[in-house]
């Protein structure tokens, strides 16, 4: 059933055809049971939903997916109970510890205050339920939909109120009267306490808990609490630089107590600057660019801009404290000490660290990127990728002949074909033409591009071809020089790569979808613009992602980035604080100047070829390594270049847990 | 705010990939042909000042990816648009026959307030090729096509060669600036919306 979704066979204008019909995105068909099932001691099942799942460590990929149940209990009682699946771990990190720790059992709405619900116009649902006592769940994904129908069942038994400050958050047994419970209920110190300081996110509260925000380590007044967050907001506070570095800080809980005495200082420097500054602003009606921001060009250009919320992460700070000076690229002879006398990689995780901080040589690349692309295993010996590149050269031969075998008379009625080869030969004429590995007509190399594009579309005929996909070839053949080895380089970048080019986009889309969590997390007044904005659904970072920053760097930054990126040596997503990263840089410039859609587009496309690479790759792992466990929560699992998740996992695990 | 959307007249020019949408925007906008251009990632627009009888308007054309998975993100590029250009390869059938499907796809997702009424300009494009030779879908069965889908004014172009995208752009800024509704429009006296609006289905004149 699912096969058809995700690898349509057709065209791409048949296709086109049936997308009119509206696309679907993600879709992971199961069963949602919501009939009554007869439970012990007379209580009701009355809302089931499996798949739903929680994100409790750094890694997008760990996850733990249950089944959520609400029971009635008698007359007016309703329990919640969400239970993990038992064995079929997701990743064996997991441990049943963790499973337990994590288990939500019991839990009766006569305890719960609230009910958090985000609906992002792209990926997961997700709901945070707040308890009475200010604690909170971690966020519960429900990847096979059905929210709604939650809080409609919730809604039959028990009170519940939409809030009047914010439509998402849904209030249980709340009788107070309208206006208190918009002051009390929803406790919003920060914007009573500050509200004449341009904080980040006064205006929606709980709103802005990020995932995990606010791990409660010192509450352990609930025996079972373990796996709950302290989901109250801050105190009243009247420091509000001070506030700000905590809140920041609360996000980031990797952070260790060092560098949280470190950077609170920094914070609260930086914060007093920023807002000392824009106080006089304000008082002398001056343009609001913070002067202590490195983006001196940010000021020549200011014909409208308006006071801009501080970031609340300074960046430039943050820099120091955790991202490291770029190193010198890895060389021949330091290569060498990776080596094994045999020719296998001895410690696979220190050499992705170094080229993590300092890239490979070029004239290094060509052996070093077919183990970080995954063709070759770290620990194979040189004879074994010596008969391996034999083998699989043998291998491509055979799927490039099919291709090579259709005859003219063939491909008159072979339409799929002729299309296929007609876009690749107009898109590998328009690739990279001025780098002189491709230049000039009749160009050999030119050719091999499309030889091995046409025979990726018959090696994976579903996918086939998509515009990009040159971009992401024209490197990896420059590097390696040969046919056949580009073809099983690009084959396994695809495998992680590939679901940006599905039909759906559904790779796209949930790394558009988690950009913007991390945007949320680590720069919410960046996000609430982009929210006032019309720019959430983060079409101008397409290109960006579709072909990992290809367009917005030289040739050989491009291929620096690729190299670090491959590592996944912090995170499998790094790209994606990439994006962050670049987007902060130039946060004042985009909020001051008030950039539209079309204008923010228009500014990143001109972004291209202007971009520092090694700055923007400190920030990227300052921001990576600040946003932890809260980050990677951000991003749903199978997100590319995750591998894909295979599908077996979120089927088989239903029927064997306890109530 | 509202006087600027008032100057900003926005075009879409859609059409399969390799057509040339790219190049017809760099000849209308940068008098350049070249044969380097990129295949277009997601999208991107140029702007461009024109002046209609003294007064001076600004026409933004975007350019989008061909390929037809990535339409999902036309909701995003294809809202308020004034006015909407089909390109097609006179020398590829297959590009010419698509024509429609790039109609129907933009109402779609554009959903313009008036589809009946929404102006398309289709331009056939790459007639140097060949000097005409290697072409396979006729003027005469383009235009059939064109009066078919409600008069929709039709050129025929060269990108390489700047042959009539002068011609073409001045019509479909002139399309555009109808679309726009009345009441919006500042119009000075000089401008005679109604001759603009006879003009259109005798086929913009051009
Ligand atoms: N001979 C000729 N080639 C053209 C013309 N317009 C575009 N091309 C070429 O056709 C290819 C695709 O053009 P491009 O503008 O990128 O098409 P797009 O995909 O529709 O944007 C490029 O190689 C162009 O150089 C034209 O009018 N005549
Ligand atoms: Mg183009």
């Amino acid at each position: 059933m699912q096969e058809a979704e995700l690898h349509d066979l057709s065209d791409d204008a048949d296709y086109a055809a049936s997308q009119l019909q509206g696309s679907v995105y993600m879709t992971r068909s199961d069963s949602t049971k919501t009939s009554s099932t007869t439970e012990p001691e007379g209580a009701e099942v009355v809302y089931l939903k499996d798949n739903v799942t929680i994100h409790p460590t750094q890694f997008a990929s760990e996850r733990i997916s249950g089944r959520l149940k609400l029971i009635k209990q008698g007359s007016s009682l309703l329990i919640m109970n969400w239970i993990p699946y038992k064995g079929q771990n997701s990743n064996a990190r997991l441990s049943e510890k963790d499973r337990n720790l994590y288990t939500i059992r019991g839990v009766s709405f006569t305890d719960v205050r609230s009910i958090r619900r985000h609906t992002p116009t792209l990926g997961w649902q997700y709901i945070i339920v707040v308890m009475s006592s200010g604690l909170a769940f971690p966020p519960l994904y429900f990847y096979s939909g059905g929210v709604k129908e939650f809080l409609a069942t919730v809604k039959q038994h028990v009170f519940l109120v939409r809030s009047a400050e914010d439509a998402n958050v849904f209030l249980v047994n709340d009788f107070e009267n309208p206006l208190q419970r918009t002051l009390s209920s929803l406790e919003l110190p920060r914007a009573v306490s500050v509200a004449n300081v341009p904080l980040p996110s006064t205006s929606t509260p709980l709103g802005e808990l990020p995932p995990n925000e606010n791990q409660d380590a010192g509450d352990g007044s609930r025996s079972s609490s373990s796996s709950l967050y302290n989901g109250r907001t801050r105190q009243k506070v009247h420091d509000p630089a001070r506030d700000i570095s905590i809140q920041v800080l609360e996000k980031f809980s990797l952070v260790t107590r060092f560098a949280r005495e470190t950077t609170s200082q920094l914070f609260r420097e930086s914060l007093n600057n920023g807002f000392a500054v824009a106080n006089e602003r304000r008082a002398h009606g001056l343009s609001p660019v913070n002067s202590s921001h490195k983006l001196v060009h940010e000021a020549e250009k200011a014909p409208e801009e308006v006071p801009v919320a501080p970031d609340p992460i300074e960046f430039d700070k943050l820099t120091l404290v955790w991202g490291q000076p770029r190193q010198a690229p890895l060389g021949l002879e330091e290569w060498a000490t990776y080596l094994d006398s045999e020719g296998r990689v001895m410690d696979s995780k220190a050499l992705r660290k170094r080229i993590f901080y300092g890239g490979v040589d070029h004239h290094l690349r060509k052996p070093v990127w077919a183990f970080l692309l995954g063709y070759h295993a770290y620990d194979s010996t040189d004879a074994e990728r010596d008969y391996l590149k034999r083998v699989k050269k043998t291998e491509y031969e055979t799927i490039k002949r099919q291709w090579q075998s259709v005859s003219a008379e063939q491909a008159k009625r072979f339409t799929k074909f002729r299309e296929r080869k007609g876009l690749i030969e107009k898109d590998v004429v328009r690739t990279d033409r001025s780098i002189s590995f491709y230049e000039g007509d009749d160009n050999v190399n030119v050719h091999l591009l499309r030889d091995i594009l046409l025979t990726y579309s018959f090696y994976n005929f579903d996918l086939g071809y998509c515009q990009g996909m040159s971009d992401l070839l024209s490197p990896i053949l420059f590097v390696m020089e040969d046919e056949s080895e580009s073809f099983w380089c690009f084959v396994a970048l695809m495998e992680r790569l590939g679901p940006n080019f599905n039909r759906d986009q559904n790779g796209m889309h949930s790394q558009l979808f988690a950009l913007s969590k991390l945007v949320e997390l680590l720069d919410s007044p960046l996000h609430n613009y982009f929210k006032q904005n019309d720019c959430l659904n983060y079409f101008f970072c397409f290109r960006w992602l579709l072909i990992q920053f290809k367009r917005e760097f030289e040739y050989g930054r491009v291929m620096r980035l690729w190299e670090v990126l491959w590592t996944h040596y912090l995170s499998e997503h790094l790209h994606l604080y990439v994006c962050v990263a670049i987007l902060k840089r130039y946060r004042n410039r985009i909020m001051g100047e008030q950039m539209d859609f079309d204008t923010l587009l228009k500014f990143i496309n001109g972004l291209s070829g202007g971009i520092d690479l090694d700055a923007i790759l400190r920030d990227a792992e300052a921001l990576c390594i600040c946003a932890g466990e809260n980050g990677a929560a951000c991003i749903p699992p199978g997100t590319p270049p995750s591998l894909p998740i295979e599908n077996g996992l979120l089927y088989a695990q239903q029927d064997d847990e306890v109530l | 705010m509202a006087s600027r959307r008032r100057m900003l007249l926005k075009v879409i020019i859609l059409g399969d990939s390799g057509v040339g949408k790219t190049s017809l925007m760099n000849q209308y906008v940068n008098k350049k042909f070249s044969n380097q251009y990129k295949a277009t990632i997601g999208a991107d627009f140029l702007t461009k000042e024109v002046q209609f009888e003294d007064r001076l308007f600004t026409l933004q054309i975007w350019d989008t990816a061909g390929q037809e998975r990535f339409q999902s993100l036309g909701v995003a590029f294809y809202r308020g648009a004034d006015c909407c250009v089909l390109v097609y390869d006179v020398n590829v059938m297959k590009s010419f026959e698509n024509l429609n499907h790039w109609r129907e796809e933009f109402l779609i997702q554009a959903s313009p307030s008036d589809p009946e009424n929404f102006p398309f300009v289709v331009l056939g494009n790459k007639v140097d090729i060949d000097g005409g030779n290697s072409r396979v879908v006729s003027e005469k069965k383009a235009k059939a096509w064109c009066a078919s889908k409600g008069n929709i004014p039709y050129f025929e172009t060269s990108a390489k060669e700047g042959f009539n995208v002068e011609a073409a752009f001045q019509c479909i800024a002139k399309n555009a600036l109808k679309n726009e509704p009345e009441e919006e429009i500042y119009l000075p006296d000089t401008i005679d919306v109604a001759g603009g609006q006879q003009q259109r289905s005798s086929g913009c004149e051009c």
